[in-house]
C-alpha cells in the first residue's frame, strides 16, 4: 500500500479539522469527496508532507514522513497540486515545470526530457515558451498538473484539480488520471462526483472531518438508489451518505 | 540549453539540452533570468552616474582619490537597489502564496534560497563591478602614475553580498509588500550612519565598508602616493563582509532547516561567521592611522608593505626646477604658475636651492577625529603640495595658488633672503628683509590680509609701515629687476646693512 493511515487527526486550535481517518491506498485512483469543509484538503496537506498530523499514523511509500530522511524521500516521489496554486508570473511553463522537476531532486539528465513529457501530457506543448501570465485559469491549473507529474510520482495528490477546466480538458485530465493511475496512487480531492465516477477504482467520503464511506463508485452509487436526491445516480449515493452519516 | 531555455522548435516545443548541467546550475540559471535584479541594473547605472561616477571623475586623475572615493560612493549608490531586489526576491514564495508547493519539494528550503539570493547578488556584483571598470578604465587613461588600487574594489565587491544577504533574510522571514521598501531604507539609513559614526583611528565603526581611510582624510592624494596602500583596514572590511553575509544566510538556513545535519550546517555558519564578522570589528577597533594617512591594523599589518614607493617625480623647465611625485604631475603647472616670480627673483642666488623636491606630509591623529598634517621634511628644498589639490571638493585652483604662495613662495624667499629657514622668527628681520620678501611674494587676490597677520613682524612687513610702502615699491619691479637688485645687494640685505630709503 503507498497510503497507510490510522487514527489520523489534526487540530487548528479548537478547531478538529481531521478526525481519526483511517485510510489505505495502492496503485490506480482513489476519490476523495467531501462538502466544503469536510477536511479533505487538509488530509490532503498531511499526505502531502505540508503539514505533520497531530496524532495517529501516516505511512507513505512505505516510509514514515515524520523523519526528515524518509521524509525527502517521500518527496522526490510525490507529486502534489494544492487547492490554490501560485505561481511566478514572469517564468514560462517549461521553466516552471523545470523548476520543480530540479526540486525535486530529478537526475539533472532527465530533466528536459521529463519536462517536455509532463507538459504534452497536459497538452501544452504548444505554450511551453508562454510566460504563465499570459495563460487562462485553466491552462495555469494544467501547468499545475504537469509540476505535479513531471518526477513521474509513485504518489500523486490532486486538490481539485478540474477547478478551471473547460469540459475538453476535463475529458482529456480524467483520461491522464485513469493513465497515471496505472504505475501510481492517485488522490484526488474533489465536490465534483462525476469526476469520480469517471476517473476512481476507489472512493471515499468526508464528512465533518470523518470519513463516512469508502468504496468503490459503484457501492456508492448503490448507496443513493433509495434516499439520495440529485442528477446523476452518484450524486444521490453521495447525498445518501451524507444524510445518513448526519442523522 | 534545457528545454525550459531552449528555443522552441517550428512548434513552439522544447528541445532537450545536449550537455545536461548539474542541479543546482540549473537552478541558478533559471533564478538568474528571472531575478529582479536584472532589471533594476538601469537604475545601478543611473544611481551610480548621477551620485557617484561624476563625482569621482571630477578629482583628479589621481588612482588613490578616485579608487578610494568610488568604495566609498558606489555601495551607497548599490544599497537601495540590491537591498530592495533581495528583499522582494526573498518574499517572492510567500506572496506568490508558493509555499505549500514549493514546502513539499525534496530540495531543502535553504537550498533553494541560496539560488534565488545567489542570482540577485550576482547580478548586483554584475553591476557592480561594471561601474568599478568604467571608473579605473577612464582613470587608467588618465592618471598620470600608478596603476588600479585593487583593495577599494575588493572591498566595495565585498560589501555587495552583506547588503543582498540581510535584504533577502528579512524578505523571506516577513514576505510582506511593505518589507521591501522598510528593510531598503533601514539598511540605507544605517549604512549612512555607519560612516559618520566613526571617532578616531580606533573606532569600531571603521569596519563599515564605505570607510575606505581615515576618518578626517579618506581618500586625500597624499594618502598611497609616497607609500603602498595598506590592505589592513580592507582586509578587515572583507572578512567582516564575509562574516555578515554568512552569519545572516546561516541564520536563514537556521531557522527554516529540518534535517539534523542541515541544522548542524546553518549552525556552524553561522557561528563561523558570527566569529568572523566579530574579529572584524575586534580589529578594526584595534586600529591606529600611520605617519602616511593609513589605518595600521597591528595583527594584519605586514611591515613590508610600508615601504616608500620608487617613482621618477616630475620637474617643470623652470629656473629653479620644481619636482612633483609623477601622481602630482597633473598640478606641476599650477605650481609652477604660482611660485614662478619668486623662482625667477632667486634662482642663482647665494643660498637659493638649486631645486625644489615635493616631499610626503605627515598625518598624525589628534583627539577624536581631528587629524593634524604636517611636513614631513625640514630641507629648505624640501615642499609638501598643499591638501587637497584643485579639483577636490573645498578646494579651488585660486585657494591652491594662494596656499602655495604661503608655504611655498614665502618660505624660498624667506629662505634665500633671512638665509634662515625656519628660524626666521628668531632671526629679528630687519625693515627691509621683510619688505624684499614683502614685495617679492605674490598672494593671490582672493587671500586677505587677516589671513596673513601671524606673518607680520616676523615674514611680512606690519600693513601700513614704511616697510609695507617699500614692499610695495619693491613689487613694482619685474621679477628679473627683482633679481638684478638681490644679485648685487644680497649679501648687504643679509646683514642687516640696507635701509628702507636704499631699496629701489
Amino acid at each position: 500500500m503507498n497510503v497507510e493511515i490510522s487514527d489520523l487527526t489534526r487540530r487548528f486550535g479548537r478547531h478538529q479539522a481531521v478526525d481519526g481517518v483511517n485510510l489505505q491506498a495502492g496503485p490506480g485512483v482513489f476519490g476523495l469527496l467531501g462538502p466544503n469543509g469536510a477536511g479533505k484538503t487538509t488530509l490532503l496537506r498531511m499526505m502531502a508532507t505540508v503539514i505533520p498530523p497531530t496524532t495517529g499514523r501516516l505511512q507513505l511509500l512505505g516510509r514514515d514522513p515524520g523523519a526528515y530522511g524518509t521524509r525527502r524521500e517521500v518527496r522526490r516521489r510525490l507529486g502534489y497540486l494544492p487547492q490554490s496554486l501560485g505561481y511566478y508570473p514572469g517564468f514560462t511553463v517549461a521553466e516552471f515545470v523545470e523548476y520543480f522537476a530540479l526540486l525535486k531532486e530529478m537526475p539533472p539528465s532527465r530533466v528536459p526530457g521529463a519536462v517536455a513529457t509532463a507538459i504534452e501530457r497536459v497538452d501544452l506543448g504548444g505554450r511551453a515558451r508562454a510566460r504563465l501570465r499570459t495563460l487562462s485559469g485553466g491552462m495555469l491549473r494544467r501547468v499545475g498538473i504537469a509540476q505535479a507529474i513531471v518526477n513521474e510520482p509513485e504518489l500523486l495528490l490532486l486538490d481539485e484539480p478540474t477547478a478551471g477546466l473547460d469540459p475538453e480538458q476535463r475529458v482529456h485530465f480524467r483520461a491522464l488520471l485513469r493513465d497515471l493511475g496505472q504505475q501510481a496512487t492517485v488522490v484526488v480531492s474533489t465536490h465534483l462526483v462525476e469526476d469520480v465516477g469517471a476517473a476512481c477504482s476507489q472512493v471515499a467520503l468526508m464528512d465533518q472531518g470523518k470519513i463516512v464511506f469508502q468504496g468503490t463508485p459503484a457501492e456508492l452509487t448503490a448507496r443513493g438508489t433509495e434516499h439520495g436526491t440529485g442528477d446523476a445516480p452518484l450524486e444521490r449515493g453521495y447525498t445518501a451518505v451524507l444524510a445518513a452519516a448526519r442523522s | 540549453m534545457t528545454a525550459a531555455t531552449a528555443p522552441a522548435g517550428t512548434d513552439g516545443r522544447p528541445r532537450a539540452s545536449a550537455v545536461p548541467l548539474p542541479a543546482a546550475g540549473r537552478l541558478l540559471r533559471l533564478e538568474l533570468r528571472h531575478s529582479v535584479m536584472l532589471g533594476l541594473l538601469p537604475l545601478v547605472v543611473a544611481l551610480f552616474w548621477y551620485n557617484g561616477y561624476r563625482e569621482v571623475m571630477a578629482l583628479p586623475p589621481m588612482w588613490n582619490l578616485r579608487a578610494m572615493t568610488l568604495q566609498n560612493r558606489l555601495l551607497l549608490d548599490l544599497v537601495i537597489p540590491a537591498t530592495g531586489a533581495a528583499a522582494w526576491m526573498g518574499s517572492r514564495e510567500g506572496r506568490r502564496d508558493m509555499t505549500d508547493l514549493l514546502g513539499v519539494t525534496a530540495r531543502p528550503r535553504w537550498s533553494r534560497q541560496l539560488a534565488t539570493w545567489a542570482a540577485t547578488t550576482a547580478w548586483a556584483e554584475i553591476g557592480c563591478l561594471a561601474c568599478i571598470a568604467v571608473v579605473y578604465v577612464m582613470t587608467a587613461r588618465q592618471a598620470s602614475w600608478g596603476g588600479p588600487l585593487w583593495w577599494p574594489a575588493v572591498v566595495s565587491v565585498a560589501g555587495v553580498p552583506p547588503l543582498t544577504a540581510i535584504g533577502f533574510a528579512a524578505g523571506a522571514r516577513f514576505p510582506g509588500r511593505f518589507v521591501t521598501p522598510l528593510i531598503t531604507v533601514a539598511t540605507f539609513f544605517g549604512f549612512a550612519f555607519s560612516t559618520q559614526a566613526a571617532s578616531g583611528d580606533h573606532s569600531y565603526w571603521q569596519i563599515s565598508p564605505l570607510t575606505s581611510g581615515a576618518f578626517d582624510i579618506g581618500a586625500a592624494p597624499g594618502v598611497a602616493s609616497f607609500y603602498r596602500y595598506l590592505p589592513d583596514l580592507s582586509i578587515a572590511q572583507v572578512m567582516f563582509a564575509i562574516g555578515l553575509t554568512a552569519a545572516v544566510l546561516g541564520g536563514l538556513g537556521l531557522s527554516a532547516a529540518n534535517g539534523p545535519r542541515l541544522r548542524w550546517l546553518t549552525a556552524l555558519v553561522t557561528a563561523v561567521g558570527l566569529g568572523a564578522a566579530g574579529t572584524a570589528v575586534t580589529l578594526a577597533g584595534t586600529g591606529r592611522l600611520d605617519p602616511h594617512g593609513m589605518i595600521v591594523i597591528p595583527a594584519l599589518h605586514d611591515a613590508a608593505s610600508g615601504q616608500p614607493v620608487r617613482y621618477t617625480p616630475r620637474c617643470s623647465r623652470t629656473a629653479i626646477a620644481v619636482c612633483v611625485h609623477p601622481a602630482y604631475a597633473g598640478v606641476l603647472p599650477a605650481i609652477t604658475a604660482a611660485v614662478g616670480p619668486e623662482v625667477t627673483e632667486v634662482a642663482g642666488l647665494p643660498g637659493a636651492p638649486a631645486r625644489l623636491s615635493q616631499v610626503p606630509v605627515a598625518y598624525q591623529q589628534g583627539p577624536g577625529n581631528s587629524i593634524s598634517i604636517s611636513v614631513a621634511s625640514r630641507s629648505q628644498s624640501a615642499f609638501a603640495v598643499p591638501d587637497p589639490i584643485p579639483g577636490q571638493p573645498g578646494m579651488t585652483s585660486a585657494e591652491f595658488a594662494a596656499q602655495l604662495a604661503q608655504t611655498l613662495g614665502l618660505r624660498l624667499m624667506s629662505d634665500v633672503i633671512l638665509s634662515g629657514g625656519d628660524r626666521a622668527a628668531e632671526l629679528n628681520p630687519s625693515q627691509a628683509q621683510l619688505a624684499v620678501i614683502g614685495g617679492s611674494v605674490r598672494f593671490p587676490p582672493s587671500v586677505e590680509e587677516r589671513d596673513l597677520a601671524p606673518l607680520f613682524g616676523h615674514l611680512l612687513p606690519v600693513p601700513g609701515s614704511p616697510a609695507a610702502r617699500a614692499a610695495r615699491r619693491f613689487a613694482v619691479l619685474t621679477p628679473a629687476a627683482r633679481h638684478d637688485w638681490l644679485a648685487h645687494h644680497l649679501a648687504a640685505l643679509r646683514a642687516g646693512q640696507i635701509t628702507l630709503a636704499e631699496l629701489p
